[in-house]
């Protein structure tokens, strides 16, 4: 019987058992190497004078005062606080009656984790991070550990920064239906473990474009040009093409003129003369329209290009100039943009195409006219021969 | 007479004729002939907007994938990265063999769906006929550039779906699947397309 109980399986299922009955929501965990005893708050606090059973009449003191919060101190010295709150907190003492330190501990209050409110943050598909906020404030210090997993997948790590509260996922196997979250909360009071669920394609909403830059043109008081880069976060690479939106307006105006396009520069034709701009821009992922756009960028201000001498006309002047940035706006609302396209040379090739289409339609019209024509004239013909050869019968004798 | 009538004739249809290429090239900016690989990410692309519109149109609230089908293309294993080192020939054939399965799972969910007369089934046949074009596409390309064509593995589909929920997860379930493969293989498909001309 005794080898049967030392054995390591014996011990290993009394471990389990012990383990596995103690109660869930211990009230009271006293941290012997720290001296630190946690308990719950609103609830009866119980704190011996040490291990030993102490005969003689002990004292108390919370932080060297004798004066605690609501309490009763029973026969065998132990102190029982009633119903605590935060003014229960600090450092107890139990004293003999000549005043020697017998045993002292500090007392933590709080409460156990509750469930965490869990968000993620998609900002490309090479990361992911998840931060969460405590429902339950538990005024007590708590440990986290998060593990990610895609749908029927190993669960592996997300790296947890305590501070921060979030913790981080690289590269994850991005084109999965769902992936799962799972957060466990652990302070000295107790554990809880937060799952959510996730689509990291609907998540998806890259940083907002940065540098954004909108200069004027010299010469041209209703153009500007913007520019601006990619998110610094976003793969530089063929496979993740974006979609940027351009929003513009003369200050004051509560009407945003919009853009699209997915290169920059863009080159906006419609400012209006004289008045000061705002511009902002956001992105998204071009492929995946169920992905969220980006926030916007802060609002960049601008004046179009004007010279107190230049006649009105000066746009008209230039309006064959040729641009030579590549700008393709995809669409705009509420005005028009004409972009200037590089394959303007290509007019020449339309305008011979369109006099030699005029010249066949003209052949065929006269085709047209001339059949008809000679398909009358047959007619007359055939007309004259019938009345001759009736005129000729009738004069002939029976 | 009737000679001269018969060649005025003939003269005109002619004419008409000549003008067919006119009407054709008299677009306003000349553009770009597609190359096969344009077309094989535009019409994915269209697949893509096709399956998230059957997606919104017959949404299914549900966080909770029954995993009725075993043999779907495997997805989730593929990370941005793979996309970066991504080779002509094998990455073609393995989307071909992908399309092929999908194409088998939706020939399936769209003779369920006519027996529980599923009000997507108009445009699950366009998104079965679009998918047929696009694989017929491909097998072109694949041609083009000597990629093999892969052992076709027979589809385990599920038995039969008694109830009219059974058939909406399911189309739910397989719609969701096949939108992500969509996304990958439109990136694929851009991300090759600089190998496909070094090939040509």
């Amino acid at each position: 019987m005794p080898g049967l109980l030392s054995s390591p399986v014996c011990l290993t299922v009394i471990w389990f058992l012990s383990w596995s009955l103690r109660p869930s929501h211990a009230q009271i965990q006293t941290d012997e190497a720290s001296g630190v005893q946690y308990a719950h708050l609103e609830s009866n606090v119980t704190m011996a004078c040490g291990k030993s059973q102490i005969r003689t009449p002990v004292v108390w003191h919370l932080n060297s005062s004798s004066v605690l919060p609501w309490h009763k101190v029973t026969s065998d010295g132990t102190l029982v606080l009633l119903y605590v709150d935060h003014s229960a907190q600090g450092n107890y003492s139990c004293h003999d009656d000549r005043g020697l330190l017998l045993h002292s501990v500090k007392l933590r209050l709080g409460h156990p984790p509750g469930l965490l409110s869990i968000s993620c943050q998609v900002p490309n598909h090479t990361h992911v991070r998840c931060s969460w906020v405590e429902s339950v404030k538990t005024f007590l210090p708590a440990k986290y550990s998060a593990s990610f997993r895609g749908n029927g997948k190993e669960w592996r790590p997300c790296v947890v920064d305590v501070i921060r509260k979030h913790c981080d996922v690289d590269h994850p196997f991005f084109w999965t239906t769902i992936h799962t979250l799972r957060v466990t909360e652990t302070n000295a009071l107790g554990s809880e473990t937060t799952s959510v669920r996730i689509r990291l394609n609907e998540l998806l909403k890259p940083d907002p474009p940065e540098s954004l830059l909108v200069e004027t043109l010299e010469g041209y008081p209703k153009r500007l040009v913007v520019s601006w880069n990619i998110p610094s976060s976003w793969p530089l690479h063929d496979a993740f093409p974006l979609m940027f939106q351009i929003r513009y307006r003369p200050q004051g105006s509560i009407y945003w003129s919009e853009v699209y396009s997915e290169h920059s520069p863009v080159v906006i034709f419609d400012a209006l003369a004289g008045h000061l701009h705002q511009f902002q821009i956001r992105v998204r992922d071009e492929v995946n329209s169920e992905s969220q756009w980006s926030d916007w960028t802060p609002v960049f201000l601008i004046r179009p290009w004007e010279v107190s001498s230049t006649p009105e006309s000066t746009e008209d002047r230039f309006a064959d100039y040729f641009f030579p940035f590549n700008t393709k706006p995809e669409t705009s609302t509420a005005k028009s943009h004409n972009s200037v396209h590089p394959e303007d040379e290509g007019n020449l090739g339309l305008v011979i195409l369109l006099v030699l289409f005029s010249v066949v339609i003209l052949t065929t019209v006269l085709s047209l006219i001339f059949v008809l024509w000679v398909r009358q004239r047959r007619r007359n013909h055939v007309t004259k021969q019938e009345l001759t050869s009736m005129v000729k019968m009738k004069s002939m004798p029976i | 007479m009737k000679l001269l009538l018969d060649s005025s004739s003939s003269l005109l249809f002619s004419l008409l004729l000549a003008q067919l290429p006119v009407f054709t090239s008299a677009s306003p900016v000349p553009q770009r002939r597609p190359t096969d690989m344009d077309k094989l990410s535009n019409q994915t692309k269209n697949l893509l907007k096709l399956t998230q519109e059957l997606l919104r149109e017959h949404a299914f609230d549900s966080d909770v994938e029954p995993h009725r089908f075993r043999s779907l293309p495997e997805m989730s294993n593929r990370s941005a990265n793979d996309l970066n080192n991504l080779e002509l020939k094998p990455t073609l054939s393995q989307l071909h063999a992908d399309l092929k399965l999908y194409e088998h799972h939706f020939e399936w969910l769209n003779k369920v769906s006519k027996k529980h007369h599923h009000p997507a089934l108009p445009k699950l046949v366009e998104m079965i006929r679009e998918m047929k074009s696009l694989i017929n596409l491909l097998h072109r390309q694949m041609l083009r550039v000597e990629a093999p064509r892969l052992t076709q593995v027979t589809p385990s589909l599920p038995p039969h779906l008694p109830y009219q929920f059974d058939v909406l997860q399911s189309s739910h379930e397989l719609l969701q699947h096949f939108k992500l493969f969509c996304d990958w293989a439109y990136r694929a498909f851009i991300s090759l397309k600089p190998k496909v001309s070094a090939v040509q």
